[in-house]
């Protein structure tokens, strides 16, 4: 295959930003774009009045909700700001994997909800944590430690086991293969949880630091001190260190980066230790958050943190970050807010964002649309 | 059922090939409709005790009749993702909206049309609601999914596959929340139950009479009447074949292949991607329309937390298993994945158990073969256990190794 | 401009081209025609733009300025689809044929914006629909047969050797019925034997099939000898044009290209 990248392509991405000029594997290709060509002009002009409109809307009932009730607004995105946290560091997982082998990892969020129940049973079954001692606090750090590296081990072992053979495969092959393994993990999280959700005592204690009636919850501060450190030392790891730049340059050109001495593999598999062990933090905050486990948990929250990932633009690391943080707000807005609609329709709101993101803006807040190439 | 065989096919030696093989096929599938519907019918009332509990242990006709709407909906989502190339992880909406169409148009739930709306129907008169004979509910239905297919493909189809894979996998998790939260128009968790009893035909003799056997012709089949339902289902399980049968001979069926291949030729060949997309999105909508309503017949009523996720890699895992593409081989992965969750697996747990004195909670273990079954098919047998001629032999080259990936690049 | 100086209708005429990639101008007002039943041919350096400017011919990408006419209609920023339809058709660089279906089928593919039958029509498979498939197979059994690989009409493209792939790649874009054909690199891969051959069978398709022929060619002998007209790209700017003979001898050619065919060579 020949490497003449279109021109639109040269541009180094900076910032740990992937995307890759495969041949036939590319973010939207041209062709789908072209596809709606002939009123693409007056098509680009609806859209954009479309989505600004519904920005507006939606900005208009914020205020709504803000002015009548600002203390519940402020409560409940802190929240969100809570929950956005986690969906940020599975995202990252989803925004890895895709972002240097372009494959949607479906496992990735249940491997976030096997983070949540080894986290249980390391932490309260085996190490009989209570809440909020000094030494509950080391061992929910050890705990910590030890779901990041088992995580990270089961993913690694689910590219190892399915994925790297799939690399050559038409992508019908490894999509359907996640969406097997995802499979695989749920029946893991029966076994290890049971098919009912299990309650847990949690080290972090309930309530928080009040400011006037708003009050900051413990466990948002835990969640948000774990997890700045975790994006700090990702990116770190992903812009500054050898690693990275072999991760870099595997997701930019395979075949160019092994002719360059990197072992391609070896990247790969470390990337998905990487995405893995966001998930298995995110698994134990879940857990410290909520108290509860339960084998489904993953689907639903792997399918948030997706749309988070492609909010920020699929590929891109601080997409993700911020992409988690958005959607978890919503979500906290949609549930808690006097005129929200509720938690019943939290999913259908998401995804409903999902889809209109899909329509107005695939490439995402950060991302930037690519194009195949003849 | 025979008739549904391509009569008349152009010269062309791999034309009659085809043919004849579909012929074969085809024959088969009446032959077995029949037997199957006579054993039920006539030989399982006739047997002995142990024969009856065996029958009703391992082969239940309700699983049996299952099997066969999960026929019709994997070769629905087979046209989209066997033929097109499209992965579609959401194909349980369609299933939804079919079965609350059902849960409309053909009970007394509609309560404000009062007296009732009848139309050739078997139901029962003087209730209010709207009562329309269930062939009409089948058309109506499926027409409506296949619309709701364009409606939610024009936005989406334009992404790419794995893109494609997500959004739809949205579709299939709103729709039913919908349908769950909209208690107004649904009546929510509680569902919609009974619907109406369907017959055969509308018109005609209540039944035909052959010795002391009857078969029930335009008489209202209850709940029980589970025989004569297969002979139905079967008849829409026959329509679904032959349709994808059919539409892949002619010039969509070649365009929808063109575009599994490669997708840019086809563009640049006068293929368009977008109408050519949706129409396979819309065939297989209207089969998955088809496969509620018959889903919503055999269990007499539509229940909002039937619909979830996992119905949708079921129908997923019967293609990869069958064989991606290959109507046939579909459809016995339909039948064999169906009968091993509805019946071979818990029945072989209870038997287990019982044996061996265990407690293992066999069903549970669904989650894990299904997760099996398309990571090892994936692996080891991509174009499934019955592949289609064509992908047999690119599915099972041997892998290339990396060094011969640095020489020759993917091209 | 040309559009003026041209009275009669051209196949395709390219107008003051200018594709611009955000600050990287990859064409720059380039005006290009190809005249009825002609053999032209784009060359120039690698990055002079040439596959920019043919994704601007085929609808891959949309000009910043200029326009596009096929046969004296505008199809500036219409879909590769409905452009082929109208009459471009193409091969590719890398062949990309439909590999697991026959050679018949590809060919078939190709007429799908010139068949008709809908869903309905198929699954009935009414006499209309029949009518069509028969005409289908027999054209492309025709396509199949002036290209020379008749025989092989029920192969899977896949299983056919790489010279008959790059001529079901013509039949498949004949099958369009195309006012233009556009090769992309038709001889890459080819040793100089088999591309003479080539050469004498594209001149064949313009003969026979009454089509202009735009050949975008790295190997100078196949440009020289082909060609009725030759246009020079460099640096996204036409630096030349006219016939085999005086592009040898300009010197910004020779300057800007033949200079430089040693890097050429071992890019690829």
């Amino acid at each position: 295959m020949g490497h003449n990248v279109p021109p639109d392509l040269l541009f180094f991405p900076s910032e740990g930003v992937f995307i890759s000029t495969k041949g036939r594997h590319m973010t939207i290709t041209a062709v789908e774009k072209a596809d709606n060509r002939p009123t693409l002009l007056r098509r680009e002009k609806i859209e954009r009045v479309l989505a600004y409109g519904l920005l507006v809307a939606a900005a208009i009932w914020l205020l709504w909700n803000a002015i009548g009730a600002p203390v519940q607004f402020a409560n409940v995105t802190l929240g969100g700001i809570r929950t956005g946290a986690i969906y940020a560091l599975v995202a990252l997982g989803y925004t890895l994997v895709y972002g240097i082998i372009e494959l949607i990892n479906f496992a990735h969020g249940d491997l976030f909800m096997l983070g949540s129940v080894f986290s249980a049973l390391i932490l309260v079954n085996f190490f009989g944590a209570g809440t909020g001692s000094p030494k509950d606090w080391a061992l929910m750090i050890l705990t910590l430690i030890i779901v990041m590296a088992m995580c990270a081990g089961m993913n690694v072992a689910a590219e190892f086991i399915g994925y790297r053979r799939l690399r050559r495969a038409p992508k019908l092959a490894p999509l359907i293969t996640a969406v097997g393994i995802s499979f695989i993990f749920q029946w893991l999280g029966i076994v290890l949880n049971g098919s009912a959700p299990k309650s847990w005592p949690k080290v972090i204690p309930n309530g928080g630091i009040h400011f006037g009636d708003v009050i900051l919850d413990y466990s948002t501060i835990v969640v948000i001190a774990v997890t700045l450190p975790l994006l700090g030392l990702m990116t770190y790891l992903v812009q500054q260190t050898r690693q990275g730049k072999a991760m870099r340059a595997t997701a930019q050109d395979q075949d160019a980066a092994r002719l360059m001495g990197i072992n391609v593999n070896r990247t790969i598999s470390f990337t998905f230790g990487l995405g893995g062990a966001m998930a298995g933090a995110a698994g134990l905050l879940y857990l410290e958050t909520f108290g509860t486990t339960r084998y489904d948990a993953g689907f639903q929250l792997g399918l948030m943190a997706f749309t988070a990932a492609v909010l920020g633009g699929i590929g891109n690391l601080k997409g993700a970050v911020v992409g988690g943080f958005i959607i978890g707000v919503i979500q906290a807005w949609n549930d808690g807010l006097p005129h929200g609609l509720g938690q019943q329709w939290s999913q259908s709101v998401v995804f409903t964002i999902l889809i209109l993101l899909m329509v107005f803006k695939p490439e995402g807040l950060y991302g930037k649309p690519t194009v195949e190439k003849v | 059922m025979a008739t549904s065989t391509p009569d008349t096919l152009e010269k062309g030696s791999k034309g009659d090939v085809t043919s004849s093989h579909n012929r074969r096929w085809a024959l088969g599938f009446l032959i077995a409709a029949i037997i199957t519907y006579l054993f039920y019918a006539f030989v399982v009332p006739n047997l002995g005790a142990a024969g009856k509990t065996f029958v009703s242990t391992w082969i239940p006709a309700v699983a049996t009749n299952e099997a066969l709407v999960w026929v019709i909906c994997a070769v629905g989502l087979n046209i989209v993702v066997g033929y097109a190339g499209l992965l579609d992880l959401g194909f349980v909406a369609f299933w939804a909206i079919g079965g609350y169409t059902a849960g409309w148009i053909m009970s007394t739930f509609i309560q404000a049309v009062n007296p009732g709306f009848y139309l050739a129907s078997a139901a029962y008169p003087d209730q209010p609601g709207i009562h329309l004979n269930w062939w009409l509910v089948l058309i109506i239905a499926a027409c409506l999914c296949a619309f709701a297919g364009v409606l939610i493909g024009a936005p989406t189809l334009r992404l790419k596959s794995d893109y494609l894979a997500l959004v739809t996998l949205a579709f299939g998790e709103i729709i039913p929340q919908v349908f769950l939260n909209a208690d107004k128009f649904t009546n929510g968790a509680r569902g919609i139950a009974p619907l109406d009893n369907v017959s055969p035909l509308p018109f005609g003799p209540s039944a035909i009479s052959i010795g002391d056997v009857k078969i029930p012709i335009s008489q209202p089949l209850g709940p029980f009447d589970t025989s004569a339902k297969f002979l139905l289902f079967a008849i829409v399980a026959a329509f679904a074949i032959f349709v994808s049968l059919r539409i892949r001979e002619g010039r969509l069926g070649r365009a929808w292949l063109a575009i599994r291949e490669d997708e840019l030729a086809a563009s640049m060949m006068g293929v368009p991607l977008m109408r050519t997309k949706l129409a396979a999105y819309a065939v297989g909508a209207f089969m998955g329309g088809m496969g509620g309503v018959v889903y919503a017949i055999h269990t007499n009523s539509v229940f909002p937390d039937r619909f979830t996720f996992s119905i949708s890699i079921l129908l997923l895992a019967m293609i990869v298993l069958g064989g991606m593409g290959n109507v046939w081989g579909v459809m016995i992965g339909a039948l064999g994945l169906a009968w091993f969750n509805s019946t071979g697996l818990p029945q072989f747990g209870f038997w287990f158990n019982g044996q061996f004195g265990t407690a293992i909670n066999f069903p549970s273990y669904s989650f894990l073969i299904l997760g099996a079954i398309l990571v090892l098919m994936m692996l080891f047998r991509r174009e499934g256990l019955f592949p289609e001629t064509r992908t047999r032999q690119i599915l099972r080259e041997a892998e290339r190794s990396d060094a011969e990936e640095l020489d020759g690049g993917e091209a | 401009m040309s559009t003026d100086v041209v009275t009669e209708v051209m196949p395709l005429t390219a107008s003051n081209i200018t594709v611009r990639f955000g600050g990287l101008v990859a064409v720059k007002d380039v005006s290009f025609t190809v005249p009825p039943a002609s053999i032209v041919s784009l060359i120039g350096p690698n990055g002079a733009g040439k596959t920019t400017f043919f994704n601007v011919l085929t609808g891959l990408y949309r000009p910043t300025t200029g326009s596009v006419a096929l046969n004296g209609k505008d199809i500036t920023g219409q879909t590769p689809h409905k452009i082929a339809s109208l009459g471009l058709g193409r091969t590719f660089q890398n062949i990309r044929l439909f590999g697991l279906m026959t050679a018949a089928e590809n060919v078939m593919v190709g007429m799908h914006s010139h068949t008709t039958s809908n869903i309905v029509q198929i699954v009935a498979r009414t006499r209309h629909q029949r009518r069509e498939e028969v005409e289908s197979r027999e054209f492309a059994q025709e396509m199949l047969d002036f290209v020379g690989i008749g025989r092989h009409s029920e192969e899977y493209a896949r299983n056919l050797s790489y010279g008959d792939q790059r001529r079901l790649e013509v039949a498949r874009a004949l099958a369009l019925r195309p006012k233009v054909l556009l090769l992309d690199e038709p001889t890459a891969g080819m040793n100089p034997q088999e591309s003479a051959v080539f050469v004498d069978f594209v001149r064949r398709v313009r003969d026979e099939q009454g089509v202009s022929i735009l050949l975008i060619e790295h190997d100078m002998s196949v440009v020289m000898r082909a060609s009725e007209r030759i246009t020079v790209l460099d640096q996204g700017e036409k630096i030349a044009e006219g016939g085999p003979d005086d592009i040898r001898n300009n010197p910004r050619v020779v300057e800007a290209y033949l200079g430089r065919t040693g890097t050429e060579g071992s890019a690829r």
